[in-house]
């Protein structure tokens, strides 16, 4: 660490990247909420300079070979102290840098998208809000410091999923996200605490070393790491705390983008690498994670398979994928997972601004509706639209495919094989809906050609009074789609930055891998072909497979397996009929009885003794201290 | 060193005194309550130094006790003055006595 | 006599005077700001006897809160319904005796206690040995206190809210 204590720049940057948006945060509720052209330029504007410190550090450390740590003391009692700085590492580089990066793309497509909003400026706030909460977490040196701003975090969500409060939709949808991440997020705190009294210390660097397996059995670690876990599951909507994500739709598309997809959710399977060693101390608690990163897959994606809403289709997708990253990171595939993490970023961004344009300009989110008014003609959407969706179908060159397909080795490494086998599914899956949504969108059907020529010059003259904040939303979708067809060939260098000078772990290519990897890559071309046979083609009969095969299973899917109904049933059961009720009859009549009981009793006893009172008061004072006198010189004289 | 600790007992002893008296033959209900501060204080003197004396804390643990249970007389002590003003109109102690 | 010694009995003739002062005076403003001296006087004792914490408290608590709130009462009230009947010396000659017969008894005590002739040594409990003691000792007495203020709180709430309905039919009664 002292040997880099020469490079004076890395510490500013970091402070800068962090603080600038928090500035901006500060400055926009405090002074310019009346003028939002000014608000967006200041938060724009922070999130420029987060952005140019993000580029520049990468740059500066691309070779180090050991993490670099500013810490301060913060809190310290008795044996145990909580120090609060910056870790630097090539993790936390690369995450920083997605995070700054996105948030300045979706900061200027917002320009456009929100353009007009009446909450222009309080909207900017609360993206810087989060840029500056969310790069915080990702340099943040303990998990306690992590813990502070990964709840920032789910603030500053809470706070633009119900942007449009006016809506009470999205109000309930916020409070949901909020409640379910919660339950999540005390799980979490619990698992910290724990380490906390066995390790006192939870600097991230020290958790995982040898000092986590001297001081904590092995029972103990597992108990820690799922009950961490479980925060994971909670910030990145896995299985069962899954049904916040789908709603949190409700928030304004590019939040969607940032929050919901790309970074915000996303900080729980970083938390799951910047924790890898600690996790990978206990098998078990490896295997639970990698059981709920499938189920989470397999149930989205099947979710995802009969949605009608375009931006709860790439929610579902968001949880598959972030499932499938947890799966990697849970079979060993450090990088395959953090790699997977960087791909998805870029594309699930692009594939949210994309609905977010056919949003704004059709004002609906149903994709047959969409195809039926003509939204093939918006043409840099639509294309980008099919270049995310094949990145996210693992289709070579993108980038999905590079990222799929080191996912992909980590899995084929396992010796059980029903977790690739469940991986390949969830790829076929992945391709079929993903194609669903590009073809319904490119092809609709004969039926509705006539109508489509007659909303589409609607459309344009809609698309024509807009043109300016149509160029501002569209050329953020052409740098993502350019980051998502290159990005994948970058995997060597990328890999030798996160491994640092040391050699990177060369993947094993053995048949069965290599029998993955083609399959996946077929699995994926079966899927865009079912979704073309069912869509795309000219007398495509455009419903899905598992309407036509079983409305019951499609209704399961719709309903997402009916979670929401169990938790619906389970609160009023349990907590309501349960627990609140029992505690309301405490209040009532054990507390309550007692207090007015013993109210009554003094009362009843006053009156008593009242008779026997005279009223004199310092008289009987008088005679009181008279006693207590002669008493005194009888006892001690 | 500081002093005797039989000369702090014998402070605490004077203040209590003067505390008493003003408990006792002052007719004004404030300055009754006051008394008893005063008298309180005195009893936290005599802890204080007693603390010292035998190198124990208990007696300091005792006088934080103390402060906080004066604090509570004291805030319903006036509260009741308050409202036995408003009731009788006078702070005269001896016109307290209708239960005779 | 060491200078911590002259500085006792300096701190003891404050507080003694200042409580004199408080308890003839008149005016009950000025029996208040003599009694704020007499509290900075025995914060100032605290602190030369080792208990810096409690000074602080002292000064917060008894000079700061009590006092303040007796000012506030003080002020609250009509001056001329402060007036108070002075009794004849005759009738405060018992108070006196009896005072004067609890000093020499408080004194006699002082005298005899055991070790009563030991001086004190220089000492001081700093706030994290108060607090370790007792937080370790005497949790269950923090917790009977917390319950304590709650319990005052209520009945300073209650009777608050009594004051006018009960008032008001006192009048009319």
């Amino acid at each position: 660490m002292t040997a880099f204590w020469s490079d004076h720049a890395t510490l500013p940057a970091i402070v800068l990247a962090t603080f600038a948006p928090f500035a901006a945060f500060f400055a926009i509720m405090l002074f310019t909420r009346g003028r939002p052209r000014l608000s967006a330029r200041l938060s724009i504007g922070a999130i420029s300079v987060s952005l140019a410190c993000a580029l520049y550090l990468p740059c500066v450390h691309w070779r180090m070979e050991q993490p670099l740590e500013y810490t301060a003391q913060w809190i310290a009692s008795g044996s145990f102290s909580i120090p609060f700085g910056f870790l630097v590492d090539p993790l936390s580089l690369l995450m920083l840098t997605i995070v700054a990066a996105i948030s300045f793309l979706v900061q200027m497509y917002s320009l456009g998208y929100m353009a007009g909003d009446p909450g222009f400026s309080r909207y900017y706030a609360f993206m810087s809000l989060f840029a500056w909460a969310m790069m915080s977490l990702t340099v943040a040196s303990t998990v306690l410091q992590l813990f502070i701003f990964w709840e920032l975090v789910g603030l500053s969500s809470y706070l633009l999923i119900g942007f449009w409060f006016e809506k009470f939709s999205a109000t309930q949808a916020g409070k949901k996200a909020f409640v379910m991440t919660r339950v999540g997020d005390a799980s979490f705190y619990i698992g910290l605490l724990l380490v906390l009294l066995h390790m006192g210390n939870l600097d991230i660097l020290e958790l995982g070393g040898p000092k986590a397996t001297e001081s904590m059995s092995p029972g103990f670690i597992t108990l820690a790491a799922l009950l961490v876990f479980g925060g994971i599951v909670g910030k990145s909507a896995q299985f069962p705390l899954l049904t916040w994500l789908p709603d949190a739709m409700e928030g304004p598309t590019p939040v969607s983008a940032l929050l919901h997809s790309a970074t915000m959710v996303a900080a729980g399977v970083y938390l799951f690498a910047r924790l890898f060693p600690f996790f990978s101390l206990s098998s078990t608690a490896m295997t639970v994670i990698l059981a709920v990163g499938t189920i989470s897959m397999l149930l989205a994606s099947t979710m995802a398979m009969v949605s009608r809403d375009i931006k709860r289709v790439w929610a579902y997708s968001t949880i598959s994928q972030l499932g499938l990253m947890i799966m990697a990171l849970a079979a060993g595939g450090w990088f395959a997972g953090v790699f997977h993490l960087t791909t998805h970023a870029g594309f699930k961004a692009l594939l949210f601004l994309c609905s977010g344009v056919f949003l704004h300009t059709y004002e609906t989110g149903d994709i047959f509706e969409l195809s039926a008014r003509g939204g093939r003609n918006l043409k840099i959407p639509a294309l980008t639209l099919a270049v995310g969706a094949a990145a996210l179908s693992g289709l070579p060159p993108f980038s999905g495919y590079f990222s799929k397909g080191a996912v992909m080795g980590a899995l084929s490494g396992l010796t059980n094989p029903i977790w690739a086998l469940a991986a390949l599914v969830g790829v076929l899956l992945t391709a079929y809906y993903s194609f669903r949504v590009v073809f319904v969108i490119f092809f609709p059907g004969s039926g509705v050609a006539e109508s489509s020529v007659h909303s589409h010059a609607a459309g344009e003259g809609h698309e024509g009074g807009h043109a300016e904040t149509y160029r501002a939303m569209a050329w953020p979708l052409l740098v993502l789609a350019g980051v998502t067809l290159i990005l994948g060939f970058f995997e060597a260098p990328l890999r030798g930055f996160l491994f640092g000078g040391a050699t990177a772990p060369e993947a094993h290519e053995s048949v069965y891998a290599l029998m993955v990897h083609y399959a996946a890559i077929g699995l994926g071309l079966l899927g865009v072909a079912a979704a073309w046979v069912e869509f795309g083609w000219s007398r495509a009969k455009r419903v899905g497979l598992v309407e036509r095969w079983s409305p019951a299973l499609a209704n399961l899917f719709a309903e997402r397996w009916f979670l929401d109904h169990f938790y619906r049933a389970f609160m009023e059961s349990v907590i309501d009929k349960g627990f609140a009720s029992l505690a309301h009859w405490n209040d009532r009549r054990v507390i309550d009885g007692t207090i007015d009981g013993a109210g009554r009793r003094t009362i009843d006893a006053g009156r008593r003794t009242a008779l026997w009172h005279l009223g004199a008061i310092q008289r009987r004072l008088l005679t009181t201290f008279a006693v207590v006198a002669f008493l005194a010189l009888y006892f001690f004289l | 060193m500081i002093a005797p600790f039989s000369h702090v007992l014998a402070l605490a002893a004077v203040v209590f005194t003067l505390g008493a008296y003003c408990a006792v033959a002052r007719r004004n209900l404030i300055m009754m309550v006051l008394g008893v501060e005063i008298m309180i204080n005195a009893a936290c003197i005599a802890l204080v130094g007693a603390s010292l004396r035998w190198g124990s804390l208990e007696g300091q643990s005792f006088v934080l006790f103390i402060l906080a249970v004066a604090a509570t007389e004291v805030s319903v002590g006036l509260a009741i003055i308050v409202y036995a003003f408003r009731r009788a109109g006078s702070f005269d102690p001896d016109a307290y006595n209708s239960l005779k | 006599m060491t200078l911590y010694g002259f500085l006792f009995y300096i701190v003891a003739a404050i507080i003694i005077g200042s409580t004199a002062m408080a308890v003839t005076r008149r005016n009950l403003v000025h029996v208040v700001i003599y009694l704020v001296l007499s509290f900075f006087g025995t914060a100032m004792l605290f602190y030369l006897l080792g208990a810096p914490m409690l000074a602080v408290l002292e000064v917060i608590i008894y000079a700061g809160a009590i006092m303040v709130l007796f000012l506030f009462v003080i002020m609250m009230i009509r001056v001329d319904s402060l007036e108070e009947v002075i009794p004849p010396f005759r009738q405060r000659l018992p108070a006196m005796l009896l005072g004067g017969l609890y000093l020499g008894c408080a004194l006699l005590m002082a005298r005899g206690t055991p070790g009563a002739g030991a001086s004190l040594p220089l000492l001081t409990a700093s706030p994290k040995e108060l607090a370790l003691y007792v937080f370790g000792e005497h949790w269950f007495t923090i917790e009977l206190v917390s319950l304590l203020l709650l319990a005052a709180l209520m009945g300073v709430l209650n009777l608050g809210r009594m004051k006018a309905d009960e008032a008001g039919k006192e009048k009319s009664a």
